[in-house]
């Protein structure tokens, strides 16, 4: 997985296809930096600060939600 | 009899029952009418006739030697080319598996078997149950029976395509981000995402572990609860099963809607993401809902944008994770729009998936929160009808964001139905959503709402020939 921080920036998207080995098409390149650059705007939310006890999500749910 | 859809599950199964249906006359209705169909529909990847015959006639023996195995013996039933069925190839709609021939069944496959049901062929999907409707693959995107111009939804296309076009009363889908609401919601059928844990996913080409799931399209709801008695239960050979009581889903359908309070969430409508159309039929949905005795209220989500962030950090790691390997040796294998977008996993870190996984769990916190004042929830899925199938969003980046995957990333229960007809005559449809393992109350709302609403009656005028 990359670094995230500096995703968009030109170096780092290069950085990334690098380390995991991947080509992208001369032609789909820049069309493919924009998705990435969207997708971190989209994922922005997640750099809010979370408590301490708020673990990650298992799988499957036996607790049954709500009160029945 | 390919002249006219397919009867109900329902139907067949009392016809059958009666004496009055053979399942080799049925047999042969679905294999003639998913034949002459195909040209227009591209809805099977691959059509099983003789070993349909075989299992029909074996069926049919069964059945007048007293043996009958229960309400779905002897009924035909297609499934997402995802699924594994001994003997035949599960290609994932990709060129990377086309000879990829399956040794055993996938547990679903298994359990439909088990209850008698005749597969007659595998079903198109979008490549890996991802990806969009692309034109260079071995194998074409599938039609809307209700206008062959436009996009069936997806993944699993081919599936609503055949129960639309009334070739199966039954279509197995998978639903990872909407997959199978999707397409039901935009082919005017019934599609039901189960809780996570509740259908079993073994035997079935992954793409997410911890979105993933299995389930039933059909034409009506008393059909996905025939289904449901069928599929659901727990599978140890699946690490993501719940060991939980199946309970009676036919039964549930009885109770109506009076005495239950539905949470209808309008919020959707204000983002920006619905259309005019498809909201007032949401709000109508609401009224009969209310006229048929629920009391109906109205509830908030949290933002759409946060539930798409976890599920998009979620699903592009974890999908990224299953291809990297032939992404980085034989990329070219791949359709274009399914190669880009799994390769977006590729940008997102550790930090941000586990961060995603911990907003999971306060949303649905938050959702399960909204089931201490409701019993089940309204709220959109599609943001209006099917658009044309030549325009379809086919970039690394969806231009819009979906609406289905709020309750992947919760885990919650999820039925997209019918609910109107827009001015261009293709379906709308509502999400009815319940408490964690509690399909029954989902389905017992749906059918109460179907029986009341009538869209049940109308059929893409394709599906009659």
């Amino acid at each position: 997985m990359s670094d995230d921080r500096n995703a968009n920036s030109a170096g780092d998207f290069a950085a990334a296809l690098r380390r995991n080995g991947l080509t992208i098409p001369e032609e789909r390149y820049e069309i493919m930096r924009d998705a990435v650059a969207r997708m971190q705007d989209l994922l922005k939310v997640l750099d809010e600060p979370l408590a301490y006890e708020d673990e990650p999500a298992v799988l499957p749910r036996y607790d049954l939600g709500a009160k029945r | 009899m390919s002249a006219q859809p397919l009867p109900t599950l329902a139907e067949a199964g009392r016809r059958i029952a009666a004496g009055e249906l053979s399942p080799v006359a049925l047999t042969e209705a679905a294999l003639a009418r998913a034949t002459a169909l195909q040209p227009k529909l591209d809805a099977f990847i691959e059509i099983t006739a003789e070993r349909a015959r075989a299992a029909a006639r074996r069926a049919e023996k069964e059945i007048a030697g007293g043996r009958r195995r229960g309400p779905l013996h002897g009924i035909p039933y297609g499934l997402k080319d995802i699924y594994d069925a001994a003997g035949l190839r599960t290609t994932a709609h990709s060129r990377l598996l086309l000879d990829n021939v399956a040794t055993a069944d996938a547990e679903t496959t298994a359990r439909l078997e088990a209850a008698g049901m005749i597969l007659i062929g595998k079903l198109a999907t979008h490549e890996f149950a991802t990806g969009g409707p692309a034109f260079d693959l071995p194998f074409p995107p599938a039609r809307n029976p209700w206008n062959p111009a436009h996009f069936t939804g997806g993944s699993s296309s081919g599936s609503g395509a055949a129960v639309a076009a009334g070739i199966v009363g039954l279509a197995m889908g998978s639903d990872t981000g909407g997959s199978i609401r999707l397409p039901a919601a935009y082919c005017g059928t019934v599609g039901l995402k189960p809780t996570y844990g509740r259908v079993s996913r073994r035997g079935v080409a992954p793409l997410c572990y911890s979105l993933d799931t299995t389930g039933p399209l059909t034409w009506t709801v008393e059909d996905a609860a025939l289904a449901m008695q069928a599929l659901a239960g727990y599978d140890p050979r699946d690490p993501g099963s719940a060991d939980l009581p199946v309970p009676d889903y036919s039964a549930a359908l009885r109770d109506g809607v009076k005495g239950l309070r539905i949470g209808y969430c309008r919020a959707f409508n204000d983002d920006g993401e619905v259309g005019q159309e498809q909201a007032a039929a949401l709000g109508e949905t609401a009224q009969l809902l209310a006229k048929s005795g629920a009391e109906v209220i109205e509830v908030q989500l949290p933002p759409n944008s946060q539930f798409q962030a976890c599920a998009r950090t979620i699903s592009h790691s974890e999908s990224f994770a299953i291809h990297a390997k032939d992404l980085q040796e034989r990329p070219e294998l791949y359709a274009r729009v399914t190669r880009e977008r799994l390769m977006l996993g590729a940008f997102i870190s550790a930090r941000q998936y586990v961060q995603a996984q911990r907003l999971r769990r306060i949303l649905t916190r938050k959702v399960d929160a909204l089931f201490e004042r409701c019993d089940a929830l309204l709220t959109a899925i599609i943001p209006g009808p099917a658009p044309v199938l030549a325009e379809t969003d086919d970039g690394p980046w969806r231009r819009q964001q979906p609406l289905a995957s709020v309750f992947n990333v919760t885990g919650h229960p999820a039925m997209a139905l019918p609910c109107g007809l827009a001015a261009n005559g293709l379906p709308l449809s509502a999400q009815f959503v319940g408490r964690a393992f509690d399909e029954a109350t989902v389905l017992r709302a749906g059918h109460a709402y179907e029986q009341a609403a009538g869209w049940i009656n109308k059929r893409p005028a394709l599906a009659v020939l």
